[in-house]
């Protein structure tokens, strides 16, 4: 039983969370079952990616390769998990277990009513298998279907609360993105129509015999790919749908839409990008240009926005625009110490930005205050809150000794050994731009007089255990750094390592 | 939502077998011909669909409350699901079929295709359930 | 030359023609319903693409026939796929139609524009 359930893992990981997701809308009037449902599953899936990423590192770096079904490669559909998606799950898993406990005695407040938890429950489950899949799939079919499903949970997930903005924002999300997927599955078709291949490997052992045959219809797809999975990740300039929808949704699924959700995409590209096109194809193409420009200019316009925010979530929400700035930097570069870089930030922001969220969401259920300005003296009421927002922000700023800052000097040596000097300047720019829009609230929340009729107080237990189990892996993953640098590493060289 | 005519719902009672059965030999066949689950589903539902729509939305729900179409999208992906993990029990991987000694049958006959014919059900089920429930959740205005 | 290409690649073309339809009804039409219309006229296009690169002339469908071998089966697999796709979009079409209907309730219009307009009122301008 044991064995049978270690072998099948990779499998186990993406089925189980779908499997009770299933079972949820059942569970109706059962808040309590399902929610412990839920944290269980969110508990099996960390001990789950942990067990894989240490194989993963155990084994060299090398990668397991499952058949579903018992189909060989170019005719089944593969799961791999590498390097790449062992960091992915740990990420997902590490993210997920937070916002579960922080939902839990809580959502139901926030989306209205038990009924609408439980959905939201199922949801979040179905999100999480779909990230878990994204992380594990060598198909680029089954990276369509599982990108939809977590476009759909997503979406349900942002029109959780009853008010109209919530339903406005979901809506202009669920239009935008679904442009998006159609040029996502323009470019699938693109490629199976000229390679013949669904899977990545086949996929791009043929596309680099045959490239030059169709120059146009690769660069099409390329495009395609760049632009639906950019929509979807909300890249810069394809970002406007994501502020609203982070603002409108209730604190755990901004947390996990603007920490894993996005990721997933963005990882979904990089999978694509480098797994099948190639390194050296990118270059070809000058893709890796516009990426790198893309890149630069989002860290960089996203945080002026940023600055001009006064809603605090609005305000982390073009900071997630700005911090995928960095992961896409580090895609557009094509080296091995920036793609280390980028995928170690992708991790390393996913829980920055969690524990930034559920502390905004936490600030206003207990005071129902949205904005900046307003936030004067609660550092001193919400003590634990703002101590894992002060956490959040300084890795997000790039702190020494915080998880954000690992990840952006690999980018910045990245960018040295490119020789792209703009890039380097845009990563030490964006960090202090960061800082800008960051640190003045925890400068409101700590330095400034509070309103003296304001009763404040952190919240339960369960949100104060998440937040500060999220700030403790950010300061886990500044201090030591190692298995998450080293997964991040040998994912970087093998991406690179495709030609 | 209601029409008050006698030939429609004298019709739709006519009809509503042959749509069923029609549906249902979709999902069926699906291992040997074209159509399978999605489309048989989609036919079963539409069956329903149409005697909800002759007869009115409470007759309707009468005759499928939400309870069932909740329990049957449920534990229909979840019967797939647990057809998937057959072949883990066998010690091969997920979804395995003639792997994991399930007789395939001879091609061409209903009862090949193996855990396909078993997995068709289950997806049939869900979809007609949830196509159903997406009807009454349009109709009755709570979304 | 060019004529004799389009000739050819019929169905790639009409496909071209749907995706731009599609996207000028999504990114011109003020009207929510219109959009979702014309996101489902784009997804139609890619649906279209797929089932064209899986047609092989003179193919049969791929049912296996053991009284006449040696036959020409067109490629099934997009055409499943394709399934798949239309899957994908009868969910996102339900979701979205679902939550036009919210949003009507809440603005009492489908006009995208007027949407906008009376989002800013509400919101105050910082």
């Amino acid at each position: 039983m044991v064995t049978a359930i270690r072998d099948h893992l990779p499998v186990l990981v993406v089925v189980a969370p779908l499997c009770v997701s299933f079972v949820l809308p059942t569970l109706v009037r059962r808040l309590r079952l399902a929610e412990g449902l839920t944290t269980l599953i969110a508990v099996i899936g960390l001990s789950g990616a942990g067990y894989l990423a240490s194989l993963v590192l155990s084994g060299g770096g090398t990668s397991t390769v499952y058949s579903m079904g018992g189909w060989p490669a170019p005719w089944g559909v593969e799961l791999v998990v590498g390097s790449a998606a062992a960091l992915m799950l740990l990420t997902a898993a590490m993210v997920s277990l937070p916002a579960v406990l922080f939902s839990v005695n809580h959502l139901s407040q926030e989306v209205g009513s038990s009924n609408r938890a439980v959905w939201f429950y199922t949801l979040f489950l179905l999100l999480y298998g779909a990230l878990a899949g994204m992380a594990v799939t060598n198909d680029i079919f089954n990276v369509y279907v599982l990108v939809e499903v977590a476009m759909l949970s997503c979406c349900g997930m942002v029109a959780a609360r009853t008010d109209s903005r919530a339903a406005e924002s979901a809506l202009t999300y669920l239009i935008l993105v679904s442009l998006g997927s159609a040029l996502l599955l323009g470019g699938i078709g693109l490629i199976y129509i000229i390679t013949g291949h669904l899977n990545m490997g086949y996929a791009s052992q043929e596309l680099s015999r045959i490239w030059q045959d169709y120059p146009r219809v690769v660069r099409l797809a390329a495009s395609f790919f760049l632009v639906g999975l950019g929509v979807k990740s909300a890249l810069f300039p394809l970002h406007v749908w994501l502020p609203d929808a982070l603002s409108c949704a209730p604190s755990p699924a901004s947390a996990v839409l603007s920490g894993l959700a996005v990721k997933g995409y963005l990882i979904c590209l990089m999978k694509v990008l480098y797994n099948v096109f190639g390194g050296s194809l990118i270059q070809q193409l000058a893709l890796d240009k516009i990426i790198t420009v893309l890149g630069m200019a989002g860290i960089i316009a996203a945080s002026l926005f940023a600055l001009a925010q006064d809603e605090l979530k609005r305000r982390l929400a073009f900071s997630t625009v700005a911090q995928l700035g960095y992961a896409l930097l580090g895609m557009g570069l094509v080296n091995a110490s920036a793609l280390t870089g980028a995928l170690f930030y992708m991790a390393a922001h996913a829980a920055s930005t969690a524990v930034l969220f559920l502390a905004a969401g936490a600030i206003v259920t207990a005071t129902g205050k949205k904005r900046v300005s307003e936030l004067a003296g609660i550092g001193r009421k919400m003590p634990v809150t703002m101590a894992a927002f002060t956490v959040g922000s300084l890795s997000l700023a790039g702190v020494p000794l915080f998880a954000g800052f690992v990840g952006k000097w690999n980018l910045l040596l990245g960018s040295l050994e490119a020789g792209n000097w703009l890039g380097a300047a845009a990563v030490i720019v964006g960090s202090v731009l960061c800082g800008a829009y960051l640190f003045p609230v925890i400068r409101a929340a700590y330095l400034e007089p509070a309103p003296s009729d304001d009763k404040r107080q952190d919240p339960g237990w369960l949100q104060k255990l998440s937040m500060i189990l999220l700030g403790a892996a950010v300061i886990i993953l500044g201090v030591m750094p190692g298995p998450f640098l080293k997964l991040a590493r040998r994912a970087a060289v093998d991406f690179i390592a495709v030609r | 939502m209601k029409i008050r005519d006698l030939i429609l719902k004298r019709i739709t009672t006519l009809v509503l077998p042959f749509i069923q059965v029609y549906g249902f030999y979709i999902i069926f066949h699906g291992q040997i011909s074209p159509g399978g689950s999605f489309a048989g589903g989609i036919i079963v539902a539409l069956g329903y669909i149409a005697y909800a729509t002759a007869f009115g939305v409470d007759e309707g729900r009468a005759v499928v409350p939400e309870k069932v179409t909740t329990y049957a999208e449920s534990y229909g992906t979840l019967w797939y699901a647990l057809l998937g993990l057959v072949g883990i029990a066998k010690g091969v991987p997920f979804l395995a079929n003639k792997l994991a000694g399930i007789d395939v049958g001879v091609p061409g006959t209903i009862s090949s295709g193996g855990l396909i014919a078993l997995l068709s059900i289950g997806i049939g089920i869900k979809v007609a359930s949830t196509m159903v429930s997406l009807f009454f959740t349009m109709l009755e205005e709570e979304v | 030359m060019l004529l004799n290409k389009l000739l050819i690649n019929y169905p790639y073309f009409a496909a071209v023609i749907l995706f731009a339809v599609g996207a000028v009804i999504v990114l011109t039409r003020a009207n929510l319903i219109k959009k979702l219309i014309g996101i489902n006229i784009i997804e139609s296009a890619v649906f279209l693409m797929f089932a064209a690169a899986g047609n092989i002339r003179g193919g049969v469908p791929p049912i296996l026939d053991q009284t006449s071998p040696g036959r020409v089966y067109v490629n099934p697999l997009p055409s499943a796929l394709m399934l798949t796709g239309i899957v994908v979009s009868v969910s996102v079409s339900a979701l979205a139609l679902s939550l036009v209907y919210r949003v009507y309730k809440a603005y009492g219009t489908l006009d995208a524009r007027r949407i906008a307009e009376m989002k800013s009122e509400v919101r105050d301008r910082w």
